[in-house]
Order: structure tokens, then sequence, then C-alpha cells
């Protein structure tokens, strides 16, 4: 056996993707109405061979609740509600171009670079058994239906502004700079975010970068919630107390009015 | 001028919770209801949480009526015993609604039960109220006499043991009616997001005959009592009352409220329930006609995780 050899050619120089945002931490006032964070990257690339890049942001998990309408006797009730996990709370692909013309299914479904393929799952409605002589089989008792209980989760994400794709999200401002803009809505969960920046040549990842950052409550909105979570029944009293006090503050003034 | 929520982690317009905190303070006054059963169903519309506006608002509904008892107070207007009766039972009312809602929250069905309670509740009570007023508008115009007031009460208000007396009131009956009246009352309150005001006042005209001068603010003093209890639950139970949406609510409620108790006194009696029974039924049928609309989006994303 011949030891592998490794002078057979020089490997071509590596093609790297570097990149930075502009806020590490949003946060979240009483003037909060969403925000926007840019991220700026370069591409480093010997060769110059053509590039894409993709950058994928993902925020904090949120288990997801969704229950389908059903109609009985004239009337639309909720079915039993079902609970999808893996869903994250913010999900934004951004990219130059359409992802499916820059990468193939498998590498793309690898990364968990586009909404088709998050795993989001509903671990609770699966159970395994045998079917068709086959062991081990993971089946949801959502049947047929599980791909449009799925689709579901993501239109309704996407109609609160959660959930985006935008294939040309990212922009080259300069030879092998680029740029993406990120907008959180205001309905964003409070949580870490990481923005995972994915450089691409012949459909193949050569080269990522992790940026990370926060949304976060701050001063007087933050205290308000920590003291409602950390002290729950001291804060109903206190807000209690300022209702009656108002009611009965408006009364006297009037009555002197 | 938006402020962002802490709680309902949304963000919303102040000066226009300020006017509708107001306007509904306005009717709180004017009826004697709290005004929860018009206030809940605008702010879920708005895009609130419904568990984070039914909690929050007990505690607007506890300001408005605040300040209109404290008016009724001192016209005398107020029996305290008996809206000390009403709120014991509608105290373990509350207690049983807020686990009742967490359940039904659980089960996915908190959509569907509030609906049908307004439309049940408010469909009967109003359509009742109207007919009752109309009728009594309609005679005095016409200037037929009233019809003789059936004095006799219902047998089974005397039959029951535990009585007391209830002097402002003239009465002297048992305690277990207006016990149970405050605890259906109060299982309303925390499943529906309202002080019951719109069930409690006709109620107690019909049911257990107290004079009209005293129902309203003797109805009142209950829903201060059962709400800060509903208030204070929803706070420590489920960390669902938003500070700030209530501040905002309750300082057009308290304003507002005022108004309405001094307004009332220009109309009459009758004229007045037969405005309230179309607003009742307004609301109530709007909230009942989701229940039959084709929805727009076949699923729909619960808050919260129970």
């Amino acid at each position: 056996m011949l030891p592998a050899t490794v002078d057979a050619a020089p490997p071509p120089p590596q093609a790297a993707v570097s990149a930075a945002l502009t806020t590490t931490s949003v946060r979240v006032t009483s003037g909060f109405h969403g925000a926007r964070i840019v991220l700026y990257g370069a591409i480093f690339d010997p060769a110059a061979g053509p590039s894409d890049v993709v950058v994928i942001v993902r925020g904090p998990e949120q288990p997801v609740r969704i229950a389908r309408k059903i109609r009985v006797g004239g009337v639309w009730i909720n079915s039993r509600p079902v609970v999808f996990r893996g869903a994250p709370g913010f999900y934004r692909t951004a990219s130059t171009r359409p992802l499916d013309q820059i990468a193939g299914f498998g590498v793309l479904r690898r990364l968990g670079a586009g909404i088709d393929h998050l795993a989001i799952e509903a671990p609770d409605e699966q159970r395994v058994e045998t079917r068709y002589g086959v062991r081990d089989m993971v089946v949801s008792r959502l049947g047929a239906d599980y791909l449009e209980w799925r689709q579901a989760v993501v239109r309704l994400k996407q109609s609160a502004g959660l959930y985006d794709t935008d294939d040309q999200g990212v922009v080259f401002v300069d030879r092998g700079l680029f740029k993406s803009e990120i907008d959180l809505p205001t309905v964003a969960p409070i949580g870490r975010y990481r923005a995972q920046i994915v450089l691409f040549q012949h459909g193949q990842p050569v080269s990522q970068r992790v940026c990370d950052f926060t949304v976060e409550k701050v001063g007087a909105e933050r205290a308000l919630y920590v003291f409602a979570h950390e002290r729950p029944w001291s804060y109903g009293l206190a807000s209690v107390t300022i209702a009656l006090a108002a009611g009965w503050a408006a009364s006297a003034a009037f009555r002197r009015a | 001028l938006d402020f962002y929520l802490p709680i309902a982690e949304i963000s919303v317009n102040a000066p226009l919770l300020v006017a509708l905190g107001a306007a509904v303070g306005f009717i709180s006054g004017m009826f004697g209801i709290g005004g929860g059963f018009l206030m809940t169903p605008i702010l879920v519309l708005m895009g609130i949480p419904p568990a984070v506006a039914v909690a929050s608002l007990a505690s607007h509904v506890a300001a408005s009526s605040t300040s209109s008892v404290i008016s009724y107070t001192r016209a005398r207007a107020v029996d305290f015993r008996m809206g000390g009766v009403l709120a014991a039972g509608g105290a373990m009312g509350s207690v049983m609604g807020v686990e009742v809602f967490r359940w039904l929250r659980l089960m996915g069905q908190a959509d569907l039960v509030v609906a049908l309670s307004y439309l049940i509740f408010l469909g009967i009570i109003g359509g009742l109220m109207l007919t009752e007023s109309l009728g009594s508008i309609l005679r005095a115009r016409r200037g037929d006499p009233p019809p003789p007031r059936r004095d006799r009460r219902p047998p089974w208000l005397y039959g029951l043991p535990l009585k007391l007396r209830f002097p402002r009131s003239r009465l002297y009956i048992s305690v277990i009616p207006p016990i149970l009246l405050g605890l259906f009352v109060g299982v309303l309150s925390a499943v529906m997001g309202v002080g019951g005001g719109f069930i409690l006042v006709p109620a107690m005209v019909y049911v257990l005959r107290m004079p009209a001068g005293v129902v309203v603010g003797t109805s009142l003093f209950q829903i201060i009592i059962t709400t800060t209890l509903t208030s204070v639950l929803q706070a420590g139970r489920n960390q669902t009352v938003d500070i700030v949406l209530a501040t905002l609510l309750l300082i057009g409620g308290v304003l507002g409220a005022q108004l309405g108790a001094k307004a009332s006194s220009r109309f009459r009696a009758e004229e007045l329930r037969a405005i309230l029974a179309l607003i009742v039924l307004a609301v109530g049928l709007r909230m009942g006609l989701g229940l039959f609309l084709t929805p727009a989006d076949p699923f729909v994303l619960m808050t919260g995780n129970g």
C-alpha cells in the first residue's frame, strides 16, 4: 500500500467569509417598534470564483401550539391543539439567489437552510410501530394531514412577520463586500439569536461564520417584566393598589371641581 | 405615540387606549356595570393576547368601579351588606373561574367557551332588557298606568334558611340566593374577563327584587371586590397582568366613569336600560358571529403554553 500522496497538486487556496453585525444587542424599551440590524461581510477568495452567500438568522426556540378549526353542527370550533417543537421563534434566510439555485436539497437540509428544511416536529403525535412488515416506522397521528399542519405553522408565523425568506436579501455592495438587513418585528421574541453566514461555491458550503446577538428588555420594561415573573403576588397587589388609588383620586378630584 | 407593553409583548397606540378606557368608563359609570364585556372583545380585536386582556382588564374595571362607587356612596345608594354577601360568593367563583380558564386553555377550547358565553349570556340578558324597557317606554308614551307591581316575591326566596336583614334594600331574605348569584358571576368574570354587572344588575332587580336606587351602587361595590381578587389571582397564578396596559386604560376609565355617573341622572331609567340592552345585544352577536363565519385561515396559533 502506498502512503497517500500530498504533493500531487498544490491545494487551491481556500475561500473564506467574514462578517459582523452593526448591533449585538437589541434593546426593547417602551418605544420599541421592531429593529433593523445590518450585517456586513467580506469574501476572501484569491481565485475569485463565483460565490453565493446565505445568511440564516434563528431566534430562540419556542414550542408552537396550533389548532385546526373544524365545523361541528354549523359552529366552528377548535380541534385538539397540536404542539410542534423545534420551531425557532424567529427565522429568516437571506441569500444572493434563490436557495435551490445555490445548492442541492441534501446540502440545504443538512444546514437547515430554508423554511422547508426547518426541523419542526410534533413529537407528541408520533409513535413508533411496525407497518408493512417494517419495524420502527415513525408514524404521526395527524396522518396524511401532517404536511398541512406543518405548512400552517409556517404560514401563520410568516404572516406575523416572524418567518421570512428573501432570495435577494444579500447584496454585494462592492467587490467581495456584501450586506444584508435583518428586520425584527415588534413581536420578535426576547432571547438569543444566531446569524449563520455561509459561503457557497459550486453548490458546496466552503466557509461559515456565526454572529450572535440578543434581543432584551431594558429599563422599566425589564424591571416590570422581572417583577411580574419573580414576585407575581406582590406585582398583583401593586397593580390593584394603583387601580384603586386612581379610582379614588379621580373621584376626589371631581368632587372638588 | 406607541407604547410597548412589557407583558403582552406588543406595541400599542397609547392615546387610543386612553380614549377607549374613557369611552368604556363612561358607559360603566352610566349604567353601573364594569364595562368588561365591551372592553375584552375590543382589546382582543386589537391583537392583545386574550389571557393578558382578560387579566389586565380586571384592574381597569376595579379602578373605574371605585371611581363611581364613591359617588354612589355619597348618595347613600350602596347596600354594603348585600354587596359583601354577593362578594363572598364572587370570591369563591373567581377562584374556581381562574382554574376553569386554565383548563380550557389547555384543551384549546377557551375561544369557543368565551364566544359561546358572550353569545348566550349577552343575547339573553340584552333581549330580556330590551323587551322590558321598550314595554315601559311605550306604556309611558301612551299614558297607560304601569302594570300592578308584583310585590309577591318568589316564595323560595323566603323559604330558605340563613335569613339576614338588609336594611338598605328593605329586604329580609336568605343569604343563599345572593351567594349563588355571586358565585355564578365570579366564574363568568374570570372566564369572560368581565365584572359581571350586566348579569348582576338585572338579577338584583328581577330575582332579589332590590329597590332600583341601590342596585347600581351595590353591583359596582361587589364588582370591585371580585375584580380586585381576580386581578391578584391572575397575576400570581398566570403572570398575565400587564400593568402598563391596565394603567393606560384606567387613566381614561376613571375620568369617563365620573362623567358617566353624572350623565346618568339626565336620563330616565327605562331609557338607560334600553340603550344598555342594545349595546349588550350588539356585543353578544358580534362575538357569536365568529362561531358561524368560515374562518379566513383554517388553522389558528394558540398563545402561551397552557
